[in-house]
């Protein structure tokens, strides 16, 4: 029987929307039929209002069923569910004075019908899509802004400030005080503790028993999944805390501090706390529109071997690599300068460098990235960069520069990272290194994997414990 | 009219005949018919809404450098396959509660239902070989099976609960590589080099290298052209001795000599293609040219020899000896010269415990000694050279390996090892955009089943091609008369997993 009321329940939101179009069109049809211009459709008017009646009928039914599921907010569904049924007795009535031609009735009847239609329809969106819906901007904007900012995640209160905003964002849409989607309410911890119609939701200390959190973890696809399919889904570190807070006992009141901490855990609490310390990035490619390359220097180019290409098809920024040549003549120089401004990353291996070479280079404004290990470019010839203001990734693994020559640069803190593997500088010079360019991430490589003895034997039986 | 002339004349004209056939004549009938009409009812229709897609495939040059959909954060890709499926059990995925379950009998509702390749009645649980710790500021679990790639846990993505529906080794081969289980798709590495063609016109776009005494189960499909061009195929490299053979010209022909030959043959193939139009023709071509370049270029680029002393400690190589280690070294080798996917496949991981050499608790200790070493130094040596930011490392197997051990045709084997399983297993990521010290998805307390985070081959899939700048769902060829991609009509990007 259940299942019966719950199948015709399901209809509502369907047949919601047929009394609400066929009696405004009664009305309508009703006025205009007024003027001797329509005054035909006054014999259609009595048909539009029986079927106005009976669909608003229907509408009432199904809205009763579905109102038993218990799901929405008591005081809203109570207007809604009276009002509609107003609307259904004013329908009748308004069949009843077409058949007998009252018309000073049917006139006070269709602007009550007008006025009752537009509220019962606000009270049935206000359960549907929470209160305010008409006014407030999308549900996103407004959720943003109530996200609290953590300055010491160690000191936050684990319910409060962490997982109640992921709740808040994710689940109140259906589990709170509008709605009640499966008689659970997660808004507060008594609701929470309470769970909703197949029981508790919250097995302290165990994560996996927890329809809470299994509900989370099950199949995307699979029907009870939650938050359903098409809803902003749970992310994967929300995901680790939500199950960290229910196996250290799902406490309202604990701070992070006070509960056990696995090393997998750190990373993902650090990344809660207020970002306003981390670096600013600076864009690989940058994000301004330039003007697309001169097409015949990129032709020409290509055939002298030079890989200059469009970072992507939708970029006008390019790449080049110097992976067949090994020594640039004037013409390539002289290239390089048609499209200097354009070009983003320059890798060139192993280059015999000129200075004529590397004053080409410095023309490239836009420049963010230049490999230029194994190249037999001189201090002199990278004082040259100075210029590069773009630059963010400077590779000079074995070259001959040295670290006067490397400092030459301080004139560009944008750099970030700098590799200087197999270079006459060493790891002595980070200190004044990391001074001169302070956000970069050095990398002097010379690593080595460790001499195992296990690694050259070859079992013949298992190891022993 | 001469003899000679006569005779001419009767080739040429067989030759035309032969050429407009009765066959031939229905063939370009429908189809030349069929597509004109088709196009006329379609025109100005684009009917897939695929605009962005794109048909790479050009006549002048199929190789020639190309840029992709969006700026994507790696430049190569080094693929190293596990052939035969490690044990995840035994590397990555630390199950202390299988430890307490080693030797009871496997429980009934793990084995109804399913199917196994070899395991039959009911197994026994067979707890962790392996001594696992955590490792680095991440913490991932690794087993002291592979203590150097312990000491570079912070630098991997791991992806914990991936899944197969494939639990033979050739067509789970498959699927991981091309997308499918079946023979006749284009392997990754084709899709990749089609769509971004080779960056260093000297070598290759897509080089696959071999170790461990045996080719992969699936053949050499797992890195096949499938139907994009042929041009597009990996090229294998011998694994012992000379990479390439034939380098040399023959006595008495000079490079000259040679290059004016194979203009020559390019010409009259050029003639043909104009003619016919089809791929191969220009694959062939392209395919001479690249083998004449190569020449000159893989001497260098393919001889460990030169290395120094410290980068053979390092990665543990013997030059002339055929190992994994070698064929590691010349992949950072390929990568830094520009090639855009090396495609390393090691064999004998598939540790049933029918002898010594598959054991969990022997042999596979064995294999991942001879792995360890060269992976790690691998990605220390890129990072030391600037490159792992822009090489994509993908680590994996074809599938996972069963929590219980295998009994197959239901008697005790003598050795203890694992069956083929399909429903949860470890592969990694690192470099290339994606993040450092990071781990997805979770197995249940026995690692039977993935419990959150399942990714799939087509996922993986999404996500190589991601990280180069491809949209997974756009990069397409036109085959049979309808758009194939890589991923069929799956894979889903694993953001979780990207920096």
């Amino acid at each position: 029987m259940d299942s019966l009321i719950n199948f015709i329940g399901h209809f509502h939101p369907l047949l919601v929307h047929l009394p609400i179009g066929i009696l405004l069109f009664a009305i309508l049809l009703h006025w205009l039929s007024k003027k001797e211009k329509y005054v035909s459709f006054e014999n259609i008017v009595p048909f539009t209002y029986l079927i106005g009646a009976l669909s608003a009928i229907l509408t009432c039914i199904s809205g009763l069923a579905l109102s038993t599921s218990g799901e929405y907010d008591e005081t809203t569904l109570f207007y809604h569910q009276w009002l509609g049924i107003l609307v259904a007795v004013l329908s009748i009535a308004g069949v009843y004075f077409t058949k007998k031609k009252k018309e000073r009735f049917l006139q006070w009847v269709s602007i009550a019908l007008l006025i009752v239609i537009t509220l019962t329809g606000h009270f049935g969106g206000t359960l549907t899509h929470g209160e305010g819906y008409l006014t407030k901007g999308n549900l996103t904007n407004k959720l943003v802004k109530t996200k609290p900012t953590i300055t010491n995640a160690q000191e936050a209160v684990l319910y409060t400030d962490i997982i109640q905003p992921i709740v808040e964002e994710k689940c109140y849409g259906c589990h709170s005080q509008i709605k009640q989607k499966g008689k659970l309410r997660l808004d507060g911890k008594e609701w929470i503790l309470k769970g909703g119609e197949d029981g508790i939701i919250i097995h302290n200390g165990n994560a996996l028993k927890s329809e809470l959190y299994k509900r989370i973890i099950l199949d995307p696809l699979d029907e009870k999944h939650m938050p359903p399919k098409g809803k902003p889904q749970i992310s994967e570190k929300e995901r680790v805390l939500i199950e960290w807070w229910i196996n250290t006992g799902g406490y309202f009141d604990k701070k992070v501090k006070e509960l056990a901490q696995p090393t997998t855990l750190i990373p993902i609490l650090a990344s809660l706390q207020n970002n306003s310390s981390k670096p600013t990035i600076i864009e690989e490619v940058p994000t301004n529109d330039i003007k697309a390359a001169n097409q015949n220097s990129l032709n020409e180019l290509t055939k002298l071997g030079v890989t200059i290409l469009k970072v992507a098809n939708t970029s006008n920024y390019l790449t080049a690599k110097f992976f067949t040549v090994v020594k640039t003549n004037d013409t390539i120089n002289n290239l390089l300068k048609t499209v200097s401004e354009n070009i983003v990353w320059l890798k060139m291996p192993g280059m015999n460098f000129t200075s004529s070479l590397a004053n080409s280079i410095s023309f490239c404004d836009s420049l963010t990235k230049l490999s230029i290990e194994y190249s037999t470019i001189t201090d002199n010839q990278l004082n040259e960069f100075k210029k590069l203001i773009r630059l963010r990734y400077l590779n000079l693994v074995g070259t001959k520069i040295t670290l006067n020559g490397l400092l030459q640069l301080k004139g560009l803190p944008t750099i970030n990272e700098l590799y200087l593997g197999q270079t006459s500088i060493t790891n002595k010079d980070s200190l004044m290194i990391q001074k001169t360019f302070p956000k970069a991430k050095i990398i002097f490589g010379n690593y080595r994997t460790e001499f195992l003895p296990s690694d050259t034997v070859i079992l013949k039986a298992p190891l022993k414990k | 009219m001469s003899k000679e002339n006569k005779k001419i004349i009767k080739e040429a004209t067989i030759a035309t005949t032969e050429q407009i056939t009765r066959s031939y004549f229905f063939k370009e009938c429908f189809s030349g018919m069929g597509a004109m009409a088709l196009g006329s009812m379609l025109q100005g229709c684009d009917w897939l809404g695929n605009k962005d897609s794109f048909n790479n495939f050009t006549d002048t040059n199929p190789l020639m450098a190309r840029a992709p959909h969006f700026i994507g954060k790696a430049k190569s890709v080094i693929y190293l396959h596990m052939a035969g499926a490690p044990s995840q059990l035994e590397l990555f995925d630390f199950k202390p509660d299988l430890l307490k379950l080693d030797g009871q009998d496997c429980p009934q509702s793990l084995l109804e239902g399913k199917k196994f390749a070899f395991i039959r009645g009911v197994p026994k649980m067979l707890g962790p070989q392996a001594v696992f710790k955590q490792r680095g500021q991440s913490g991932a679990w690794i087993s002291d099976n592979l203590p150097h790639l312990a000491t570079v846990a912070d630098e991997i993505s791991f992806l914990k609960a991936v899944q197969t529906d494939q639990f033979n080794h050739g067509p789970a081969q498959l699927l991981m590589h091309t997308g499918s289980p079946r023979l006749g798709r284009p392997s990754i590495g084709s899709w990749v080099t089609y769509g971004l063609g080779s960056e260093n016109s000297n070598l290759p776009g897509f080089v696959v290298l071999t170790s461990g005494g045996n080719n992969p189960d699936a053949g050499k499909s797992v890195w096949g052209n499938g139907f994009l061009p042929s041009v597009y195929q990996g090229v294998q490299c011998r694994n012992e001795g000379d990479p390439v053979l034939f380098l040399k010209d023959p006595a008495g022909i000079d490079r000259d000599m040679r290059k004016a030959s194979i203009d020559a043959i390019n010409e009259a193939n050029q003639l043909t293609y104009n003619e016919f139009k089809d791929p191969e023709i220009i694959a062939r071509m392209a395919q001479y040219e690249m083998a004449f370049k190569m020449q000159i270029s893989v001497p260098d680029v393919m001889n460990i020899n030169d290395e120094p002393a410290y980068i053979h400690e390092m990665y543990g190589t013997e030059p002339g000896k055929a190992s994994f280690a070698n064929n590691v070294l010349l992949a950072r080798k390929l990568v830094e010269k520009g090639v855009r996917f090396v495609q390393l496949f090691d064999w004998g991981w598939d540790s049933h415990g029918t002898d010594l050499s598959n054991a969990v608790d022997i042999g596979l200790i064995n294999k991942c000694r001879s792995v360890d070493k060269p992976i790690t130094a691998l990605l220390l040596d890129l990072k030391q050279r600037g490159l792992l930011d822009e090489t994509l490392v993908v680590w994996g197997g074809e599938f996972g390996r069963t929590p219980m051990q295998e009994n197959r045709d239901g008697k005790t084997l003598p050795f203890k090892g694992r069956d083929h399983h399909t429903e949860a297993f470890t592969t990694w990521m690192a470099g290339g955009g994606i993040k450092q010290g990071s781990s997805f998805g979770e197995t249940d307390e026995i690692g039977y089943s993935a419990i959150s985070g399942k990714v799939t081959a087509y996922d993986m899939q999404a996500t190589i091609l991601n990280q180069l700048g491809f949209d997974h769902e756009k990069l397409t060829y036109n085959s049979q008369g309808r758009p194939f991609r890589l991923t069929d009509v799956q894979g889903r990007v694993i953001n979780e997993i990207i920096a």
